[in-house]
């Protein structure tokens, strides 16, 4: 097994890249961050053409482009750089590498102030990302894990709107006393392990918390209390990045006052953090405690979905009614990944990618008209199709793919959920929950479609005294690429769903599961 | 007849205490330091007197360092209670007390 | 076998290819990217008319076509594959000629409507009409659930596009997203039954694919379930009795129906969407958005067959409708207004037969229907156009002299909506009638009477459709002009005419396909539609195979009873309609009588309330529920988080107190921590 491959090398160029971004000067520093982060995205793109990987990366099935190499030793345990690539980390990792470079992309216009460090700090939180859907060791993935924090926070903090400390530091601190609390029941299963592990290797430990019996007992706690216990600081963490209700709160605080591009990097790629532990620790290492607690943790779902859609039916910032409509759409991987189906964890890993498209795809079209009027507020804005055309056409192409238009991304995803759950004999009442949990479609349509009539249509006004003009270029070209990806993903999503379905299939065998 | 090492750690106990005593009740900055002072003899006292009865070294070694150490705290200290004087005309430490939230 | 089956998948593929053209060179093209769409949906009509005559075996012997073309998802491990396929069979044939014309004949006539008038946006407008006929055909010969469901969907969002065309206005955005907001309150039951059928029988095609396996279509595998135990057949019905289930399935994905087919309550969109262009609305009724809803439950009659109940509550949703529908449009005063609650009316009809188990009558109706109801919209927006974009019918009068070519076709539109023989519409609203009337006597027990009681709304209908659609026609055409617009009317052009003239004979003879009196009267075999649709290749949708489900599981039978007394009287109350509308406003110088209605008139005109109370759903609970979740948000999710925030800074303000500043005060709590833990250490027996 190499020592390093490919994925140390995107991660090496996004690192190197910062540095040299922030020592360039703030005039250039966009065009080269945005040409060094094409090297990443040129890279997963070979890696998704060569892929050769085929099962779950953590249930021994043969991860590609795996490296490992021994570090330190902990104690008695084992510490090794180990990453590797399996169906469900590479669209995430695609995921992460092109909406990084449209990010930047779309950041030319509305970053007019210490870009160097800006666009540094963006390729920075670019090679942690790498890392942590690609880690395999819990120590590694920990360190990526906390280190995407770092650039978030200065990100915000820096180059936020006017309550940008607020927000900055609220989603430090909420994210870290969630890892915190996550790190407590992580090793809780660890010591509860005892002998049977001797590392801190995922693969490892996942494998192990499946083996019937090898969980022993640790500070007294037996070992199905300990699956409980470790199970609910584990969620409740995970949770606050997802974020599930009611642990969602930091979320339209930071939307609200982040940057338009960062917005895109926070609802397209962040968030999934969130719903990819969650199903490579708790859906995956504890699924005994998941099935028996189904019932509970599928209202956290249906409870995001619908109360999420209902809030951003609520609000009046644009911006804040997609940071609200995240937290619904969120809601759905829960359902799909509680369901233990196919096209449930199938689904919802879709969805991840899915959702990262189309969320990051309004967000950027509503920063590009934000770029020309200097307000989000729907009452401040009408009749914008009147001039910006083409970008209005993309606003309404992306809000009907949020609301789930067929032949779009988001339908795809949120369908095979939809199938996953209603099949489900582990969620109760499989048929009337899914039921329930697809008006949220209803709501979504009534709230975009509301704030596009007051914002888009009608005669024209404007409230701010801001000439609008059409977008410049650079600004509509990431907008056509993303509405591009999500419509080839929702007329074929087999191009990133056979390679899902094989990764998680796997979740469905063997280990402490029923028969079934 | 060598003398009990009872009689040592008597001493040095004895000397910790008046030194903890002036720390405790004194506020003038030089008695404060020579107040450490002596605390920090003390325990270089026991260093001595555990090092001569186990008949090992390292202990006598170590006071050396620590009385050179003492040096250096003291000049650091002297120089602390000369910027005190020059800030407050005055070398009671009870009043210099700003350095807090 | 190479033939035209290949070529189907281009009858959906060339209107979307002028979505493309037009939508991106459509500003580089002379006529704004209407010749994009012209050339496509007449290749569609083309490609129909050939699979329409292979699938009769004019071009060799009689075919029918059902394979998956393309994978859209794979599941694997038990999951179901979802695929996209094509089905045609003679009902989908026949439909995609009748979609395929009319959007040619649309595109035609939006030549003279749009482009002669100097819109602007053109190319977003043949972008919308492109994307539109695409989206209805690829549903049409859709043969699964799955994906008539998506393209249903995509109809919802070219009707959005296209209602608010006009979006500088204030109405038509509104419109347009009533319009998307009700039609996906329906289909939000929709996906919940297509989710529930895949889920419960593994399968969503129409109709059973043969190749090296044959795959089963779910209305064959609910018939065995029905006929058998649903294990045998692998279906999981979800711990209900499959009868229960399948009525419960059946009427979620009705949601749809109701939705798109504006039938009460889910109506209300409708008539506010004539906001869009007019031929825009020519085409959602006639052809695409609204004919959805009926086509599906046709195409998946078998499924519906099942279960009485819901053949029940589609009759009884159908025949209010009618009735419902028709008395509002008695009182409108625009033009187009009357149409839209016509077509609210007539897919009523449509429905009526359907929940009746008269499917061939429902199809000869929804074909018709489609002939008649474009061109009176086409009529409509050539009055239109001659009234400089009035359309309120007290403003015209004495048309008729002025636009002959437009008052004849129209006429010939209205008699065939009143059904007066020999009109197209008398045929086909007669067969609905009838067929509602003879399984209403003939079916035992409770869903004889529910029938029974659809027909007597169906039959009181037709008066009022005969007089609405006559008022219509004598305050606009008829009478002195009551203002000078109507005195000189703008001229209109073949482009207009054109379609026009097509469509008039088409609404004068397309009842001749299916004349059932005439041919129980002279003993001929004229009725061929039901020839048409009663046999084929896919036994499993035909009318025979229709009518043997009817009568094994639904209890529906036909009792004996001749065509021809049903069908006078029917005629008798059509004509009386005329005559009333006739002697009320066939004068000179018609008035409002609508006064005379009293407190019913303000009743109907607000629509029985009915937009307001969905108005007040949504502003009046939803938006008030919404603002309660904000503030609970903010008040108690987001001050809880707050609140520990603030419990933690107030901690550490009284906290840090301890830091005095005074050395002596921190020596001696390090001294007395000292003693305390040596205290501890002694108690606790000493270090380890």
């Amino acid at each position: 097994m190499a020592i390093a491959g490919p994925v140390e090398a995107l991660m090496a160029v996004a690192l190197v890249g910062a540095f040299v971004v922030f020592l360039a000067p703030d005039d250039s520093a966009g065009r080269i961050a945005t040409l060094v982060s094409l090297v990443p995205v040129a890279g997963s793109l070979w890696m998704y053409a060569v892929f050769d990987g085929s099962g779950n990366g953590l249930l021994g099935g043969d991860l590609a482009f795996e490296s490992s190499a021994a570090w330190i030793a902990l104690g008695r345990y084992e510490v090794a750089w180990h990453v590797g690539l399996d169906g469900i980390s590479l669209p995430l990792l695609l995921l992460t590498t092109v909406l990084t470079t449209l990010a930047l992309v779309s950041s030319w216009t509305p970053i007019d102030e210490r870009q160097s460090q800006f666009y540094g700090l963006v390729l920075l939180m670019e090679a942690s990302l790498i890392g942590v859907f690609t880690a395999l060791d819990f120590f590694v993935w920990l360190v990526f894990w906390e280190f995407v924090l770092i650039p978030m926070y200065f990100l915000i903090g820096v180059w936020g709107g006017p309550r940008r400390k607020y927000a900055a530091i609220k989603f430090f601190v909420y994210t870290n006393v969630a890892t915190l609390v996550m790190f407590v029941g992580f090793m809780a299963l660890v010591f509860g392990l005892g002998d049977s592990v001797s590392s801190f290797d995922l693969p490892a430990i996942a494998q192990a918390l499946r083996t019937p019996g090898e969980l022993g007992t640790f500070f007294g706690i037996d070992p199905g209390t300990l699956r409980l216990v470790a199970f609910t600081l584990m969620f409740a963490g995970f949770a606050v990045k997802v974020p599930v209700f009611p642990l969602h709160t930091w979320l339209p605080d930071a939307h609200v006052e982040a940057p338009t591009p960062v917005s895109v990097l926070l609802a397209g790629v962040l968030l999934k953090m969130g719903t990819y532990a969650l199903l490579r620790f708790n859906f995956t290492m504890l699924q005994e405690t998941a099935i028996a607690n189904a019932g509970v943790i599928v209202a956290f779902g249906v409870v995001s979905v619908i109360y999420g859609a209902l809030l951003a039916l609520a609000q009046q910032d644009l911006k804040r009614i997609v940071a609200y409509s995240s937290i619904s759409s969120m809601g759905y991987v829960i359902l799909g990944l509680v369901a233990f189906t196919p096209y449930g964890f199938g689904g919802a890993t879709f969805q991840m990618i899915a959702h990262g498209l189309i969320s990051g795809l309004l967000f950027m079209v509503v920063g590009v008209i934000y770029n020309e009027t200097h307000t989000r507020m729907v009452g401040d804005i009408s009749g914008m199709a009147d001039r910006m055309p083409w970008t209005v056409g993309v606003f309404v192409a992306a809000a009907f793919g949020y609301m789930g238009l067929p032949l779009m991304a988001g339908f795809a995803g949120e369908y095979l959920i939809f199938q996953g759950a209603f099949a489900s004999t582990v969620i109760p009442a499989a048929p009337l929950v899914t039921g329930v949990a697809m008006f949220g479609i209803v709501i979504v349509a009534g709230y975009l479609l509301w704030a596009m009539q007051r914002t888009l249509f009608g005669e024209y006004r404007l409230a701010t005294d801001y000439d609008v003009s059409r977008a410049p270029v650079h600004d509509v070209v990431p907008l056509v690429v993303l509405l591009a990806l999500v419509v080839a993903l929702g007329v074929q999503p087999r191009l990133v769903y056979d390679m899902i379905q094989d990764a998680v299939n796997p979740l469905l065998h063997g280990g402490v599961l029923p028969w079934w | 007849m060598a003398i009990l090492s009872e009689f040592y750690l008597l001493l040095s106990a004895a000397v910790f205490s008046i030194g903890l005593y002036g720390i405790l009740t004194r506020s003038n900055a030089l008695v404060f330091l020579m107040s450490v002072e002596l605390m920090l003899n003390a325990a270089n006292i026991n260093l001595v007197a555990f090092s001569f009865h186990y008949g090992n070294v390292t202990g006598q070694v170590f006071s050396l360092f620590t009385m050179a150490l003492a040096a250096a705290e003291v000049a650091i200290g002297i120089g602390i209670v000369l910027v005190l004087y020059r800030n407050f005309e005055d070398i009671d430490v009870t009043k210099a007390a700003t350095m807090r939230w | 076998m190479a033939g035209v089956y290949d070529f189907v998948p281009a009858v959906a593929l060339l209107p979307f290819l002028a979505f493309v053209v037009s939508l991106f060179a459509g500003e580089y093209m002379p006529k704004r990217g209407a010749e994009a769409g012209i050339i496509a949906t007449a290749g569609s009509l083309a490609l129909s008319v050939w699979t329409l005559l292979t699938v009769a075996g004019i071009t060799g012997p009689a075919t029918s076509f059902n394979e998956n073309l393309y994978t859209w998802v794979a599941g694997g491990e038990g999951a179901v594959t979802l695929n996209f396929g094509i089905l045609v069979d003679p009902l989908s044939a026949l439909m995609l000629v009748i979609v395929s014309l009319i959007a040619f004949l649309v595109h035609v006539f939006s030549l003279g409507y749009m482009n002669d008038e100097g819109e602007t946006g053109l190319p977003r407008y043949y972008a919308g009409l492109g994307l539109f006929s695409a989206s209805m055909l690829a549903f049409v010969f859709s043969n699964n659930l799955l994906m008539a469901f998506m393209f249903f969907e995509l109809v919802g969002l070219c009707s959005y596009l296209l209602i608010g065309f006009w979006f500088r206005e204030a109405a038509p955005p509104s419109a347009a997203k009533k319009a998307f907001l009700v039609t996906r309150f329906g289909d939000y039951f929709f996906l919940i039954g297509v989710v529930g059928v895949f889920a419960t029988f593994g399968t969503g095609l129409f109709a059973p694919v043969e190749g090296a396996e044959t795959l089963a279509s779910f209305p064959e595998l609910a018939e065995e379930a029905l006929a058998g135990s649903a294990e045998e057949a692998g279906v999981n019905t979800f711990g209900y009795d499959p009868g229960t289930w399948f009525t419960i399935l059946g009427l979620l994905v009705l949601g749809g129906v109701v939705g798109k087919s504006a039938q009460f309550p889910l109506h209300t969109w409708l008539p506010d969407a004539m906001e869009g262009p007019t031929p825009v609305s020519a085409l959602i009724h006639a052809a695409t958005m609204v004919a959805a809803g009926v086509y599906l439950v046709a195409r998946m009659y078998g499924f519906y067959a099942l279960s009485p109940t819901a053949l029940a509550v589609i009759a009884l949703i159908g025949g209010f409708t009618a009735l419902f529908a028709a008395t509002m449009g008695v009182v409108k005063q625009e033009l187009k207004q009357v149409l839209a609650y016509s077509t609210i009316s007539q897919y009523g009809y449509m429905m009526l037969a359907l929940g009746a188990g008269g499917y061939t009558a429902a199809v000869f109706h929804l074909t018709t229907h489609a002939v008649f109801k474009a061109l009176l919209f086409l009529g409509a927006g050539s009055v239109i156009i001659a009234m400089h974009h009035e359309e309120n019918m007290w403003t015209m009068g004495g048309l008729r002299d002025r636009m002959p070519v437009t008052y004849y076709t129209f006429l010939s539109g209205s008699l065939a909506l009143a059904g007066i023989v020999p009109f197209a519409g008398f045929w086909s609203k007669d067969e609905v009638l009838f067929e509602a009337l003879i399984h209403g006597l003939g079916s035992e027990g409770a869903i004889g009477t529910l029938l029974l009681v659809g027909y007597a709304m169906g039959l009181v209908a037709v008066f009022f459709t005969a007089f609405y659609t006559f008022r219509m026609v004598f305050l606009t055409f008829h009478g002195e002009p009551r203002t000078d617009t109507a005195r000189d009317p703008e001229p209109v052009r073949w482009n207009v005419k054109g379609p026009l003239t097509v469509l008039g004979i088409g609404a004068a003879t397309v009842g001749f396909i299916n004349m059932v009196p005439v041919a129980e009267v002279t003993g001929r075999e004229i009725d061929y539609l039901h020839k048409w649709l009663a046999h084929g290749d896919i036994s499993v949708t035909t009318t025979e195979h229709y009518g043997e489900l009817l009568h094994t599981f639904a209890g529906v039978d036909p009792a004996e009873l001749g065509p021809v007394a049903p069908g006078a009287v029917s005629l008798v109350l059509a004509l009386a309609g005329v005559g009333a509308a006739w002697k009320l406003y066939n004068v000179p110088d018609p008035e409002e009588h609508t006064d005379k209605l009293g407190g019913a008139k303000t009743v109907l005109m607000h629509n029985y309330y009915l937009d307001e109370f969905q108005v007040w759903l949504a502003t009046g609970v939803t938006v008030p529920l919404a603002r309660a979740a904000d503030k609970f948000d903010q008040g108690v999710v987001d001050g809880v988080v707050n609140g520990i925030s603030s419990v933690s800074l107030f901690g550490g303000s009284r906290f840090r107190r301890i830091q005095s500043g005074v050395v002596t005060n921190y020596a001696t709590l390090m001294t007395l921590s000292l003693v305390l833990l040596l205290v501890v250490f002694v108690v606790a027996g000493g270090v380890v």
